[in-house]
C-alpha cells in the first residue's frame, strides 16, 4: 500500500481521494475545514438570494475508506516527505497532492478590507456573498460599482456575471432609470480572452453598463466612496463590490522555492508534478499553472494526478470549459486548451440549463462515478472540434 | 541586489489562452518598479495589440517585439 497524503478538502481534493484505487493506496485528506462549499453557488447567493445545499459536510463527500483529518496543514517538507499539521501531527507520505485553493486577501488594496466588510464579496463564503444580497437588496438608487481589485481571480468570468446579474435584478425592480453600472477590469476588455469577449462585451454595452478597461485597483477610500486606479482614474460610487486580490494558503513549503510571489505552488503543465519534485503534485487553484481558476480544472487535473499515481500515461492539456451566466435565462462556455485558443461559443438557453444542471450533480460527481459521462461531454466539446464546428468559429477563422 | 537597483523579470505566459497573457503580463507589472524590465513570453497572437494598447494605457514603452522561430512573441516593457 502506498500512502497518499492530499491537502485540501475541494473539488480537486474529494475526487481524487474518491477515486484512487483502494486495494493500492492508503489516502488521508487534511484540510482545515470539513465545510465543503460548491463554490459557484456563491455568485446566486450573492445575487439571487440563493439558499439551498451551498455547502455539505466533507465526511459524508469522502468515501468510507478515506480517512479524514480537520487540521490545517502548516508545513509541507517535500525532501523529507512530511507533512505538519498546526496541532504539531506529522504524517509521512509516498506521494503528497496539495490541493489547498486560494483565498482572498482583501489586505493587498489599501481601504479593501473596510468596503469588503461593508458590502461583503462574492469570493470569500457564504456570509460575505450573503451580505452583497442584503446591500443590493436595500439598494434604492446610485451608482453600482463592480470589478475585480487584482489580476489573479479565481472563475473569470464571475465579473461579469456579477454585474449582469446585479443589472438583471435592479432591472426587475424598476430601479434601472435610478441606477448607474460601472464595471471595472484591469485588463483591456471586459473578458480577458478576445472571443469570449465578442460575446460578452455587446451584452453589457447593450444593458447600458459603463466599461471602464485598464482600471487596476490601487485603493479606495470608503469615506468618499471612491476607487483609485494606478493609472490615476478613479470611480464614485455608492454600492462597491469588488473582488478582492487571491493567494495560495498560508503553508509552509521547504524548499521555499516552490512557492511564486503570490504564494501558488510552481507546478509542471502536463505531468502537475512540484517543480523538482517526483513524488508531489498540485491541483486546482494552488497551482501556478496559465488556466483559469475554476473547479473544472481542479476535476480534470485530480483525474490527472489519479492516472499518473496507478502508473497510466497522462498528461493535463491545459483545458477550461467555464460555464457563464449572461443573466436573461442565457448562458456560454470559455472553452480552450494550452493548444487551443478560447472558442467563440454563442450564448443559449442550453448552456444556462447545463450550468444550472451542473451544479445539481455537483456532489454526485465529487464520487467519480460519473467520469465517462463527463469523459463523452469533453470529447464533445474539445476546443479543437469546436473551433471547426462552430460557425462563429468558421467565420472568425 | 540593492533597492535602487532594476530587474528584467521574465513572465512566461506559453500556452496561456484563459485568462491569456495579458493577465500574466498586469500580474508582473503590479510587481515591477519603476525602471523594472517585463519580457513576456506568449502563443497567443493577440499579445501583441494587448500589450500595445496597455502600454498607451499605463504610459510604458514597448523595448521589441519579436517574432521567434518557434512562434513565441518576446514583448519588453519597461515601468517608467
Amino acid at each position: 500500500m502506498k500512502k497518499v497524503v492530499i491537502v485540501g478538502g475541494g473539488t480537486g481534493a474529494t475526487l481524487l481521494a474518491n477515486t484512487l484505487d483502494r486495494r493500492r493506496f492508503a489516502v488521508t485528506v487534511l484540510s482545515n475545514s470539513a465545510v465543503h462549499v460548491f463554490q459557484p453557488a456563491l455568485l446566486y447567493v450573492a445575487f439571487k438570494h440563493a439558499a439551498a445545499d451551498v455547502a455539505r459536510d466533507e465526511r459524508r463527500l469522502l468515501a468510507r475508506h478515506v480517512r479524514f483529518v480537520e487540521e490545517p496543514v502548516t508545513h509541507i517538507d517535500l525532501p523529507g516527505h512530511v507533512v505538519t499539521t498546526g496541532g504539531g501531527r506529522r504524517y509521512d507520505y509516498d506521494y503528497v497532492v496539495v490541493a489547498t485553493g486560494v483565498r482572498t486577501d482583501p489586505s493587498q488594496i489599501p481601504g479593501l478590507s473596510d468596503v469588503n466588510e461593508e458590502f461583503g464579496d462574492y469570493h470569500t463564503g457564504v456570509a460575505q456573498a450573503q451580505k452583497v444580497w442584503a446591500r443590493l437588496d436595500a439598494f434604492r438608487g446610485g451608482t453600482i460599482a463592480l470589478g475585480q481589485s487584482s489580476p489573479i481571480i479565481k472563475c473569470p468570468p464571475s465579473p461579469v456575471e456579477g454585474i449582469l446579474l446585479a443589472e438583471e435584478l435592479m432591472r426587475g425592480r424598476g430601479l434601472r432609470d435610478r441606477t448607474r453600472f460601472v464595471f471595472f477590469t484591469p485588463y483591456p476588455r471586459p473578458y480577458p480572452a478576445e472571443p469570449m469577449n465578442q460575446i460578452v462585451e455587446p451584452i453589457l454595452r447593450a444593458r447600458g453598463i459603463e466599461i471602464m478597461t485598464f482600471f487596476d485597483v490601487d485603493r479606495i477610500d470608503p469615506r468618499a466612496r471612491t476607487i483609485f486606479s494606478i493609472e490615476g482614474e478613479e470611480i464614485r460610487y455608492d454600492l462597491a463590490i469588488v473582488i478582492p486580490p487571491f493567494v495560495g494558503a498560508d503553508i509552509a513549503y521547504e524548499p521555499a522555492s516552490v512557492r511564486d510571489a503570490n504564494r501558488l505552488i510552481i507546478t509542471d503543465r502536463q505531468s502537475l508534478r512540484i517543480t523538482g519534485f517526483d513524488d508531489a503534485f498540485a491541483i486546482g487553484d494552488a497551482t501556478n499553472l496559465p488556466t483559469s481558476k475554476a473547479g473544472v480544472g481542479a476535476h480534470l487535473e485530480a483525474r490527472v494526478v489519479a492516472r499518473i499515481l496507478s502508473g497510466e500515461r497522462a498528461a493535463f492539456d491545459g483545458r477550461t470549459h467555464c460555464p457563464v451566466d449572461l443573466g436573461g435565462g442565457l448562458g456560454t462556455f470559455v472553452i480552450g486548451s494550452y493548444t487551443a485558443p478560447v472558442v467563440k461559443y454563442p450564448p443559449g438557453r442550453l448552456s444556462h440549463l447545463m450550468k444550472a444542471m451542473m451544479a445539481r450533480i455537483y456532489w454526485l460527481s465529487l464520487r467519480g462515478t460519473l467520469e465517462p459521462v463527463f469523459d463523452w461531454y469533453f470529447a464533445r466539446t474539445d476546443p479543437h472540434r469546436l473551433s471547426r464546428t462552430e460557425p462563429a468559429n468558421r467565420r472568425a477563422a | 541586489m540593492g533597492a535602487n537597483e532594476t530587474m528584467r523579470t521574465i513572465v512566461d505566459s506559453r500556452g496561456s489562452s484563459c485568462p491569456g497573457p495579458i493577465t500574466d503580463l498586469a500580474i508582473a507589472y503590479r510587481r515591477a518598479k519603476v525602471g523594472d524590465e517585463i519580457e513576456l513570453w506568449a502563443t497567443d497572437p493577440g499579445v501583441k495589440p494587448d500589450v500595445r494598447a496597455w502600454a498607451a494605457k499605463t504610459g510604458n514603452e514597448i523595448v521589441s517585439v519579436e517574432d521567434q522561430p518557434d512562434k513565441i512573441v518576446v514583448v519588453r516593457v519597461v515601468k517608467r
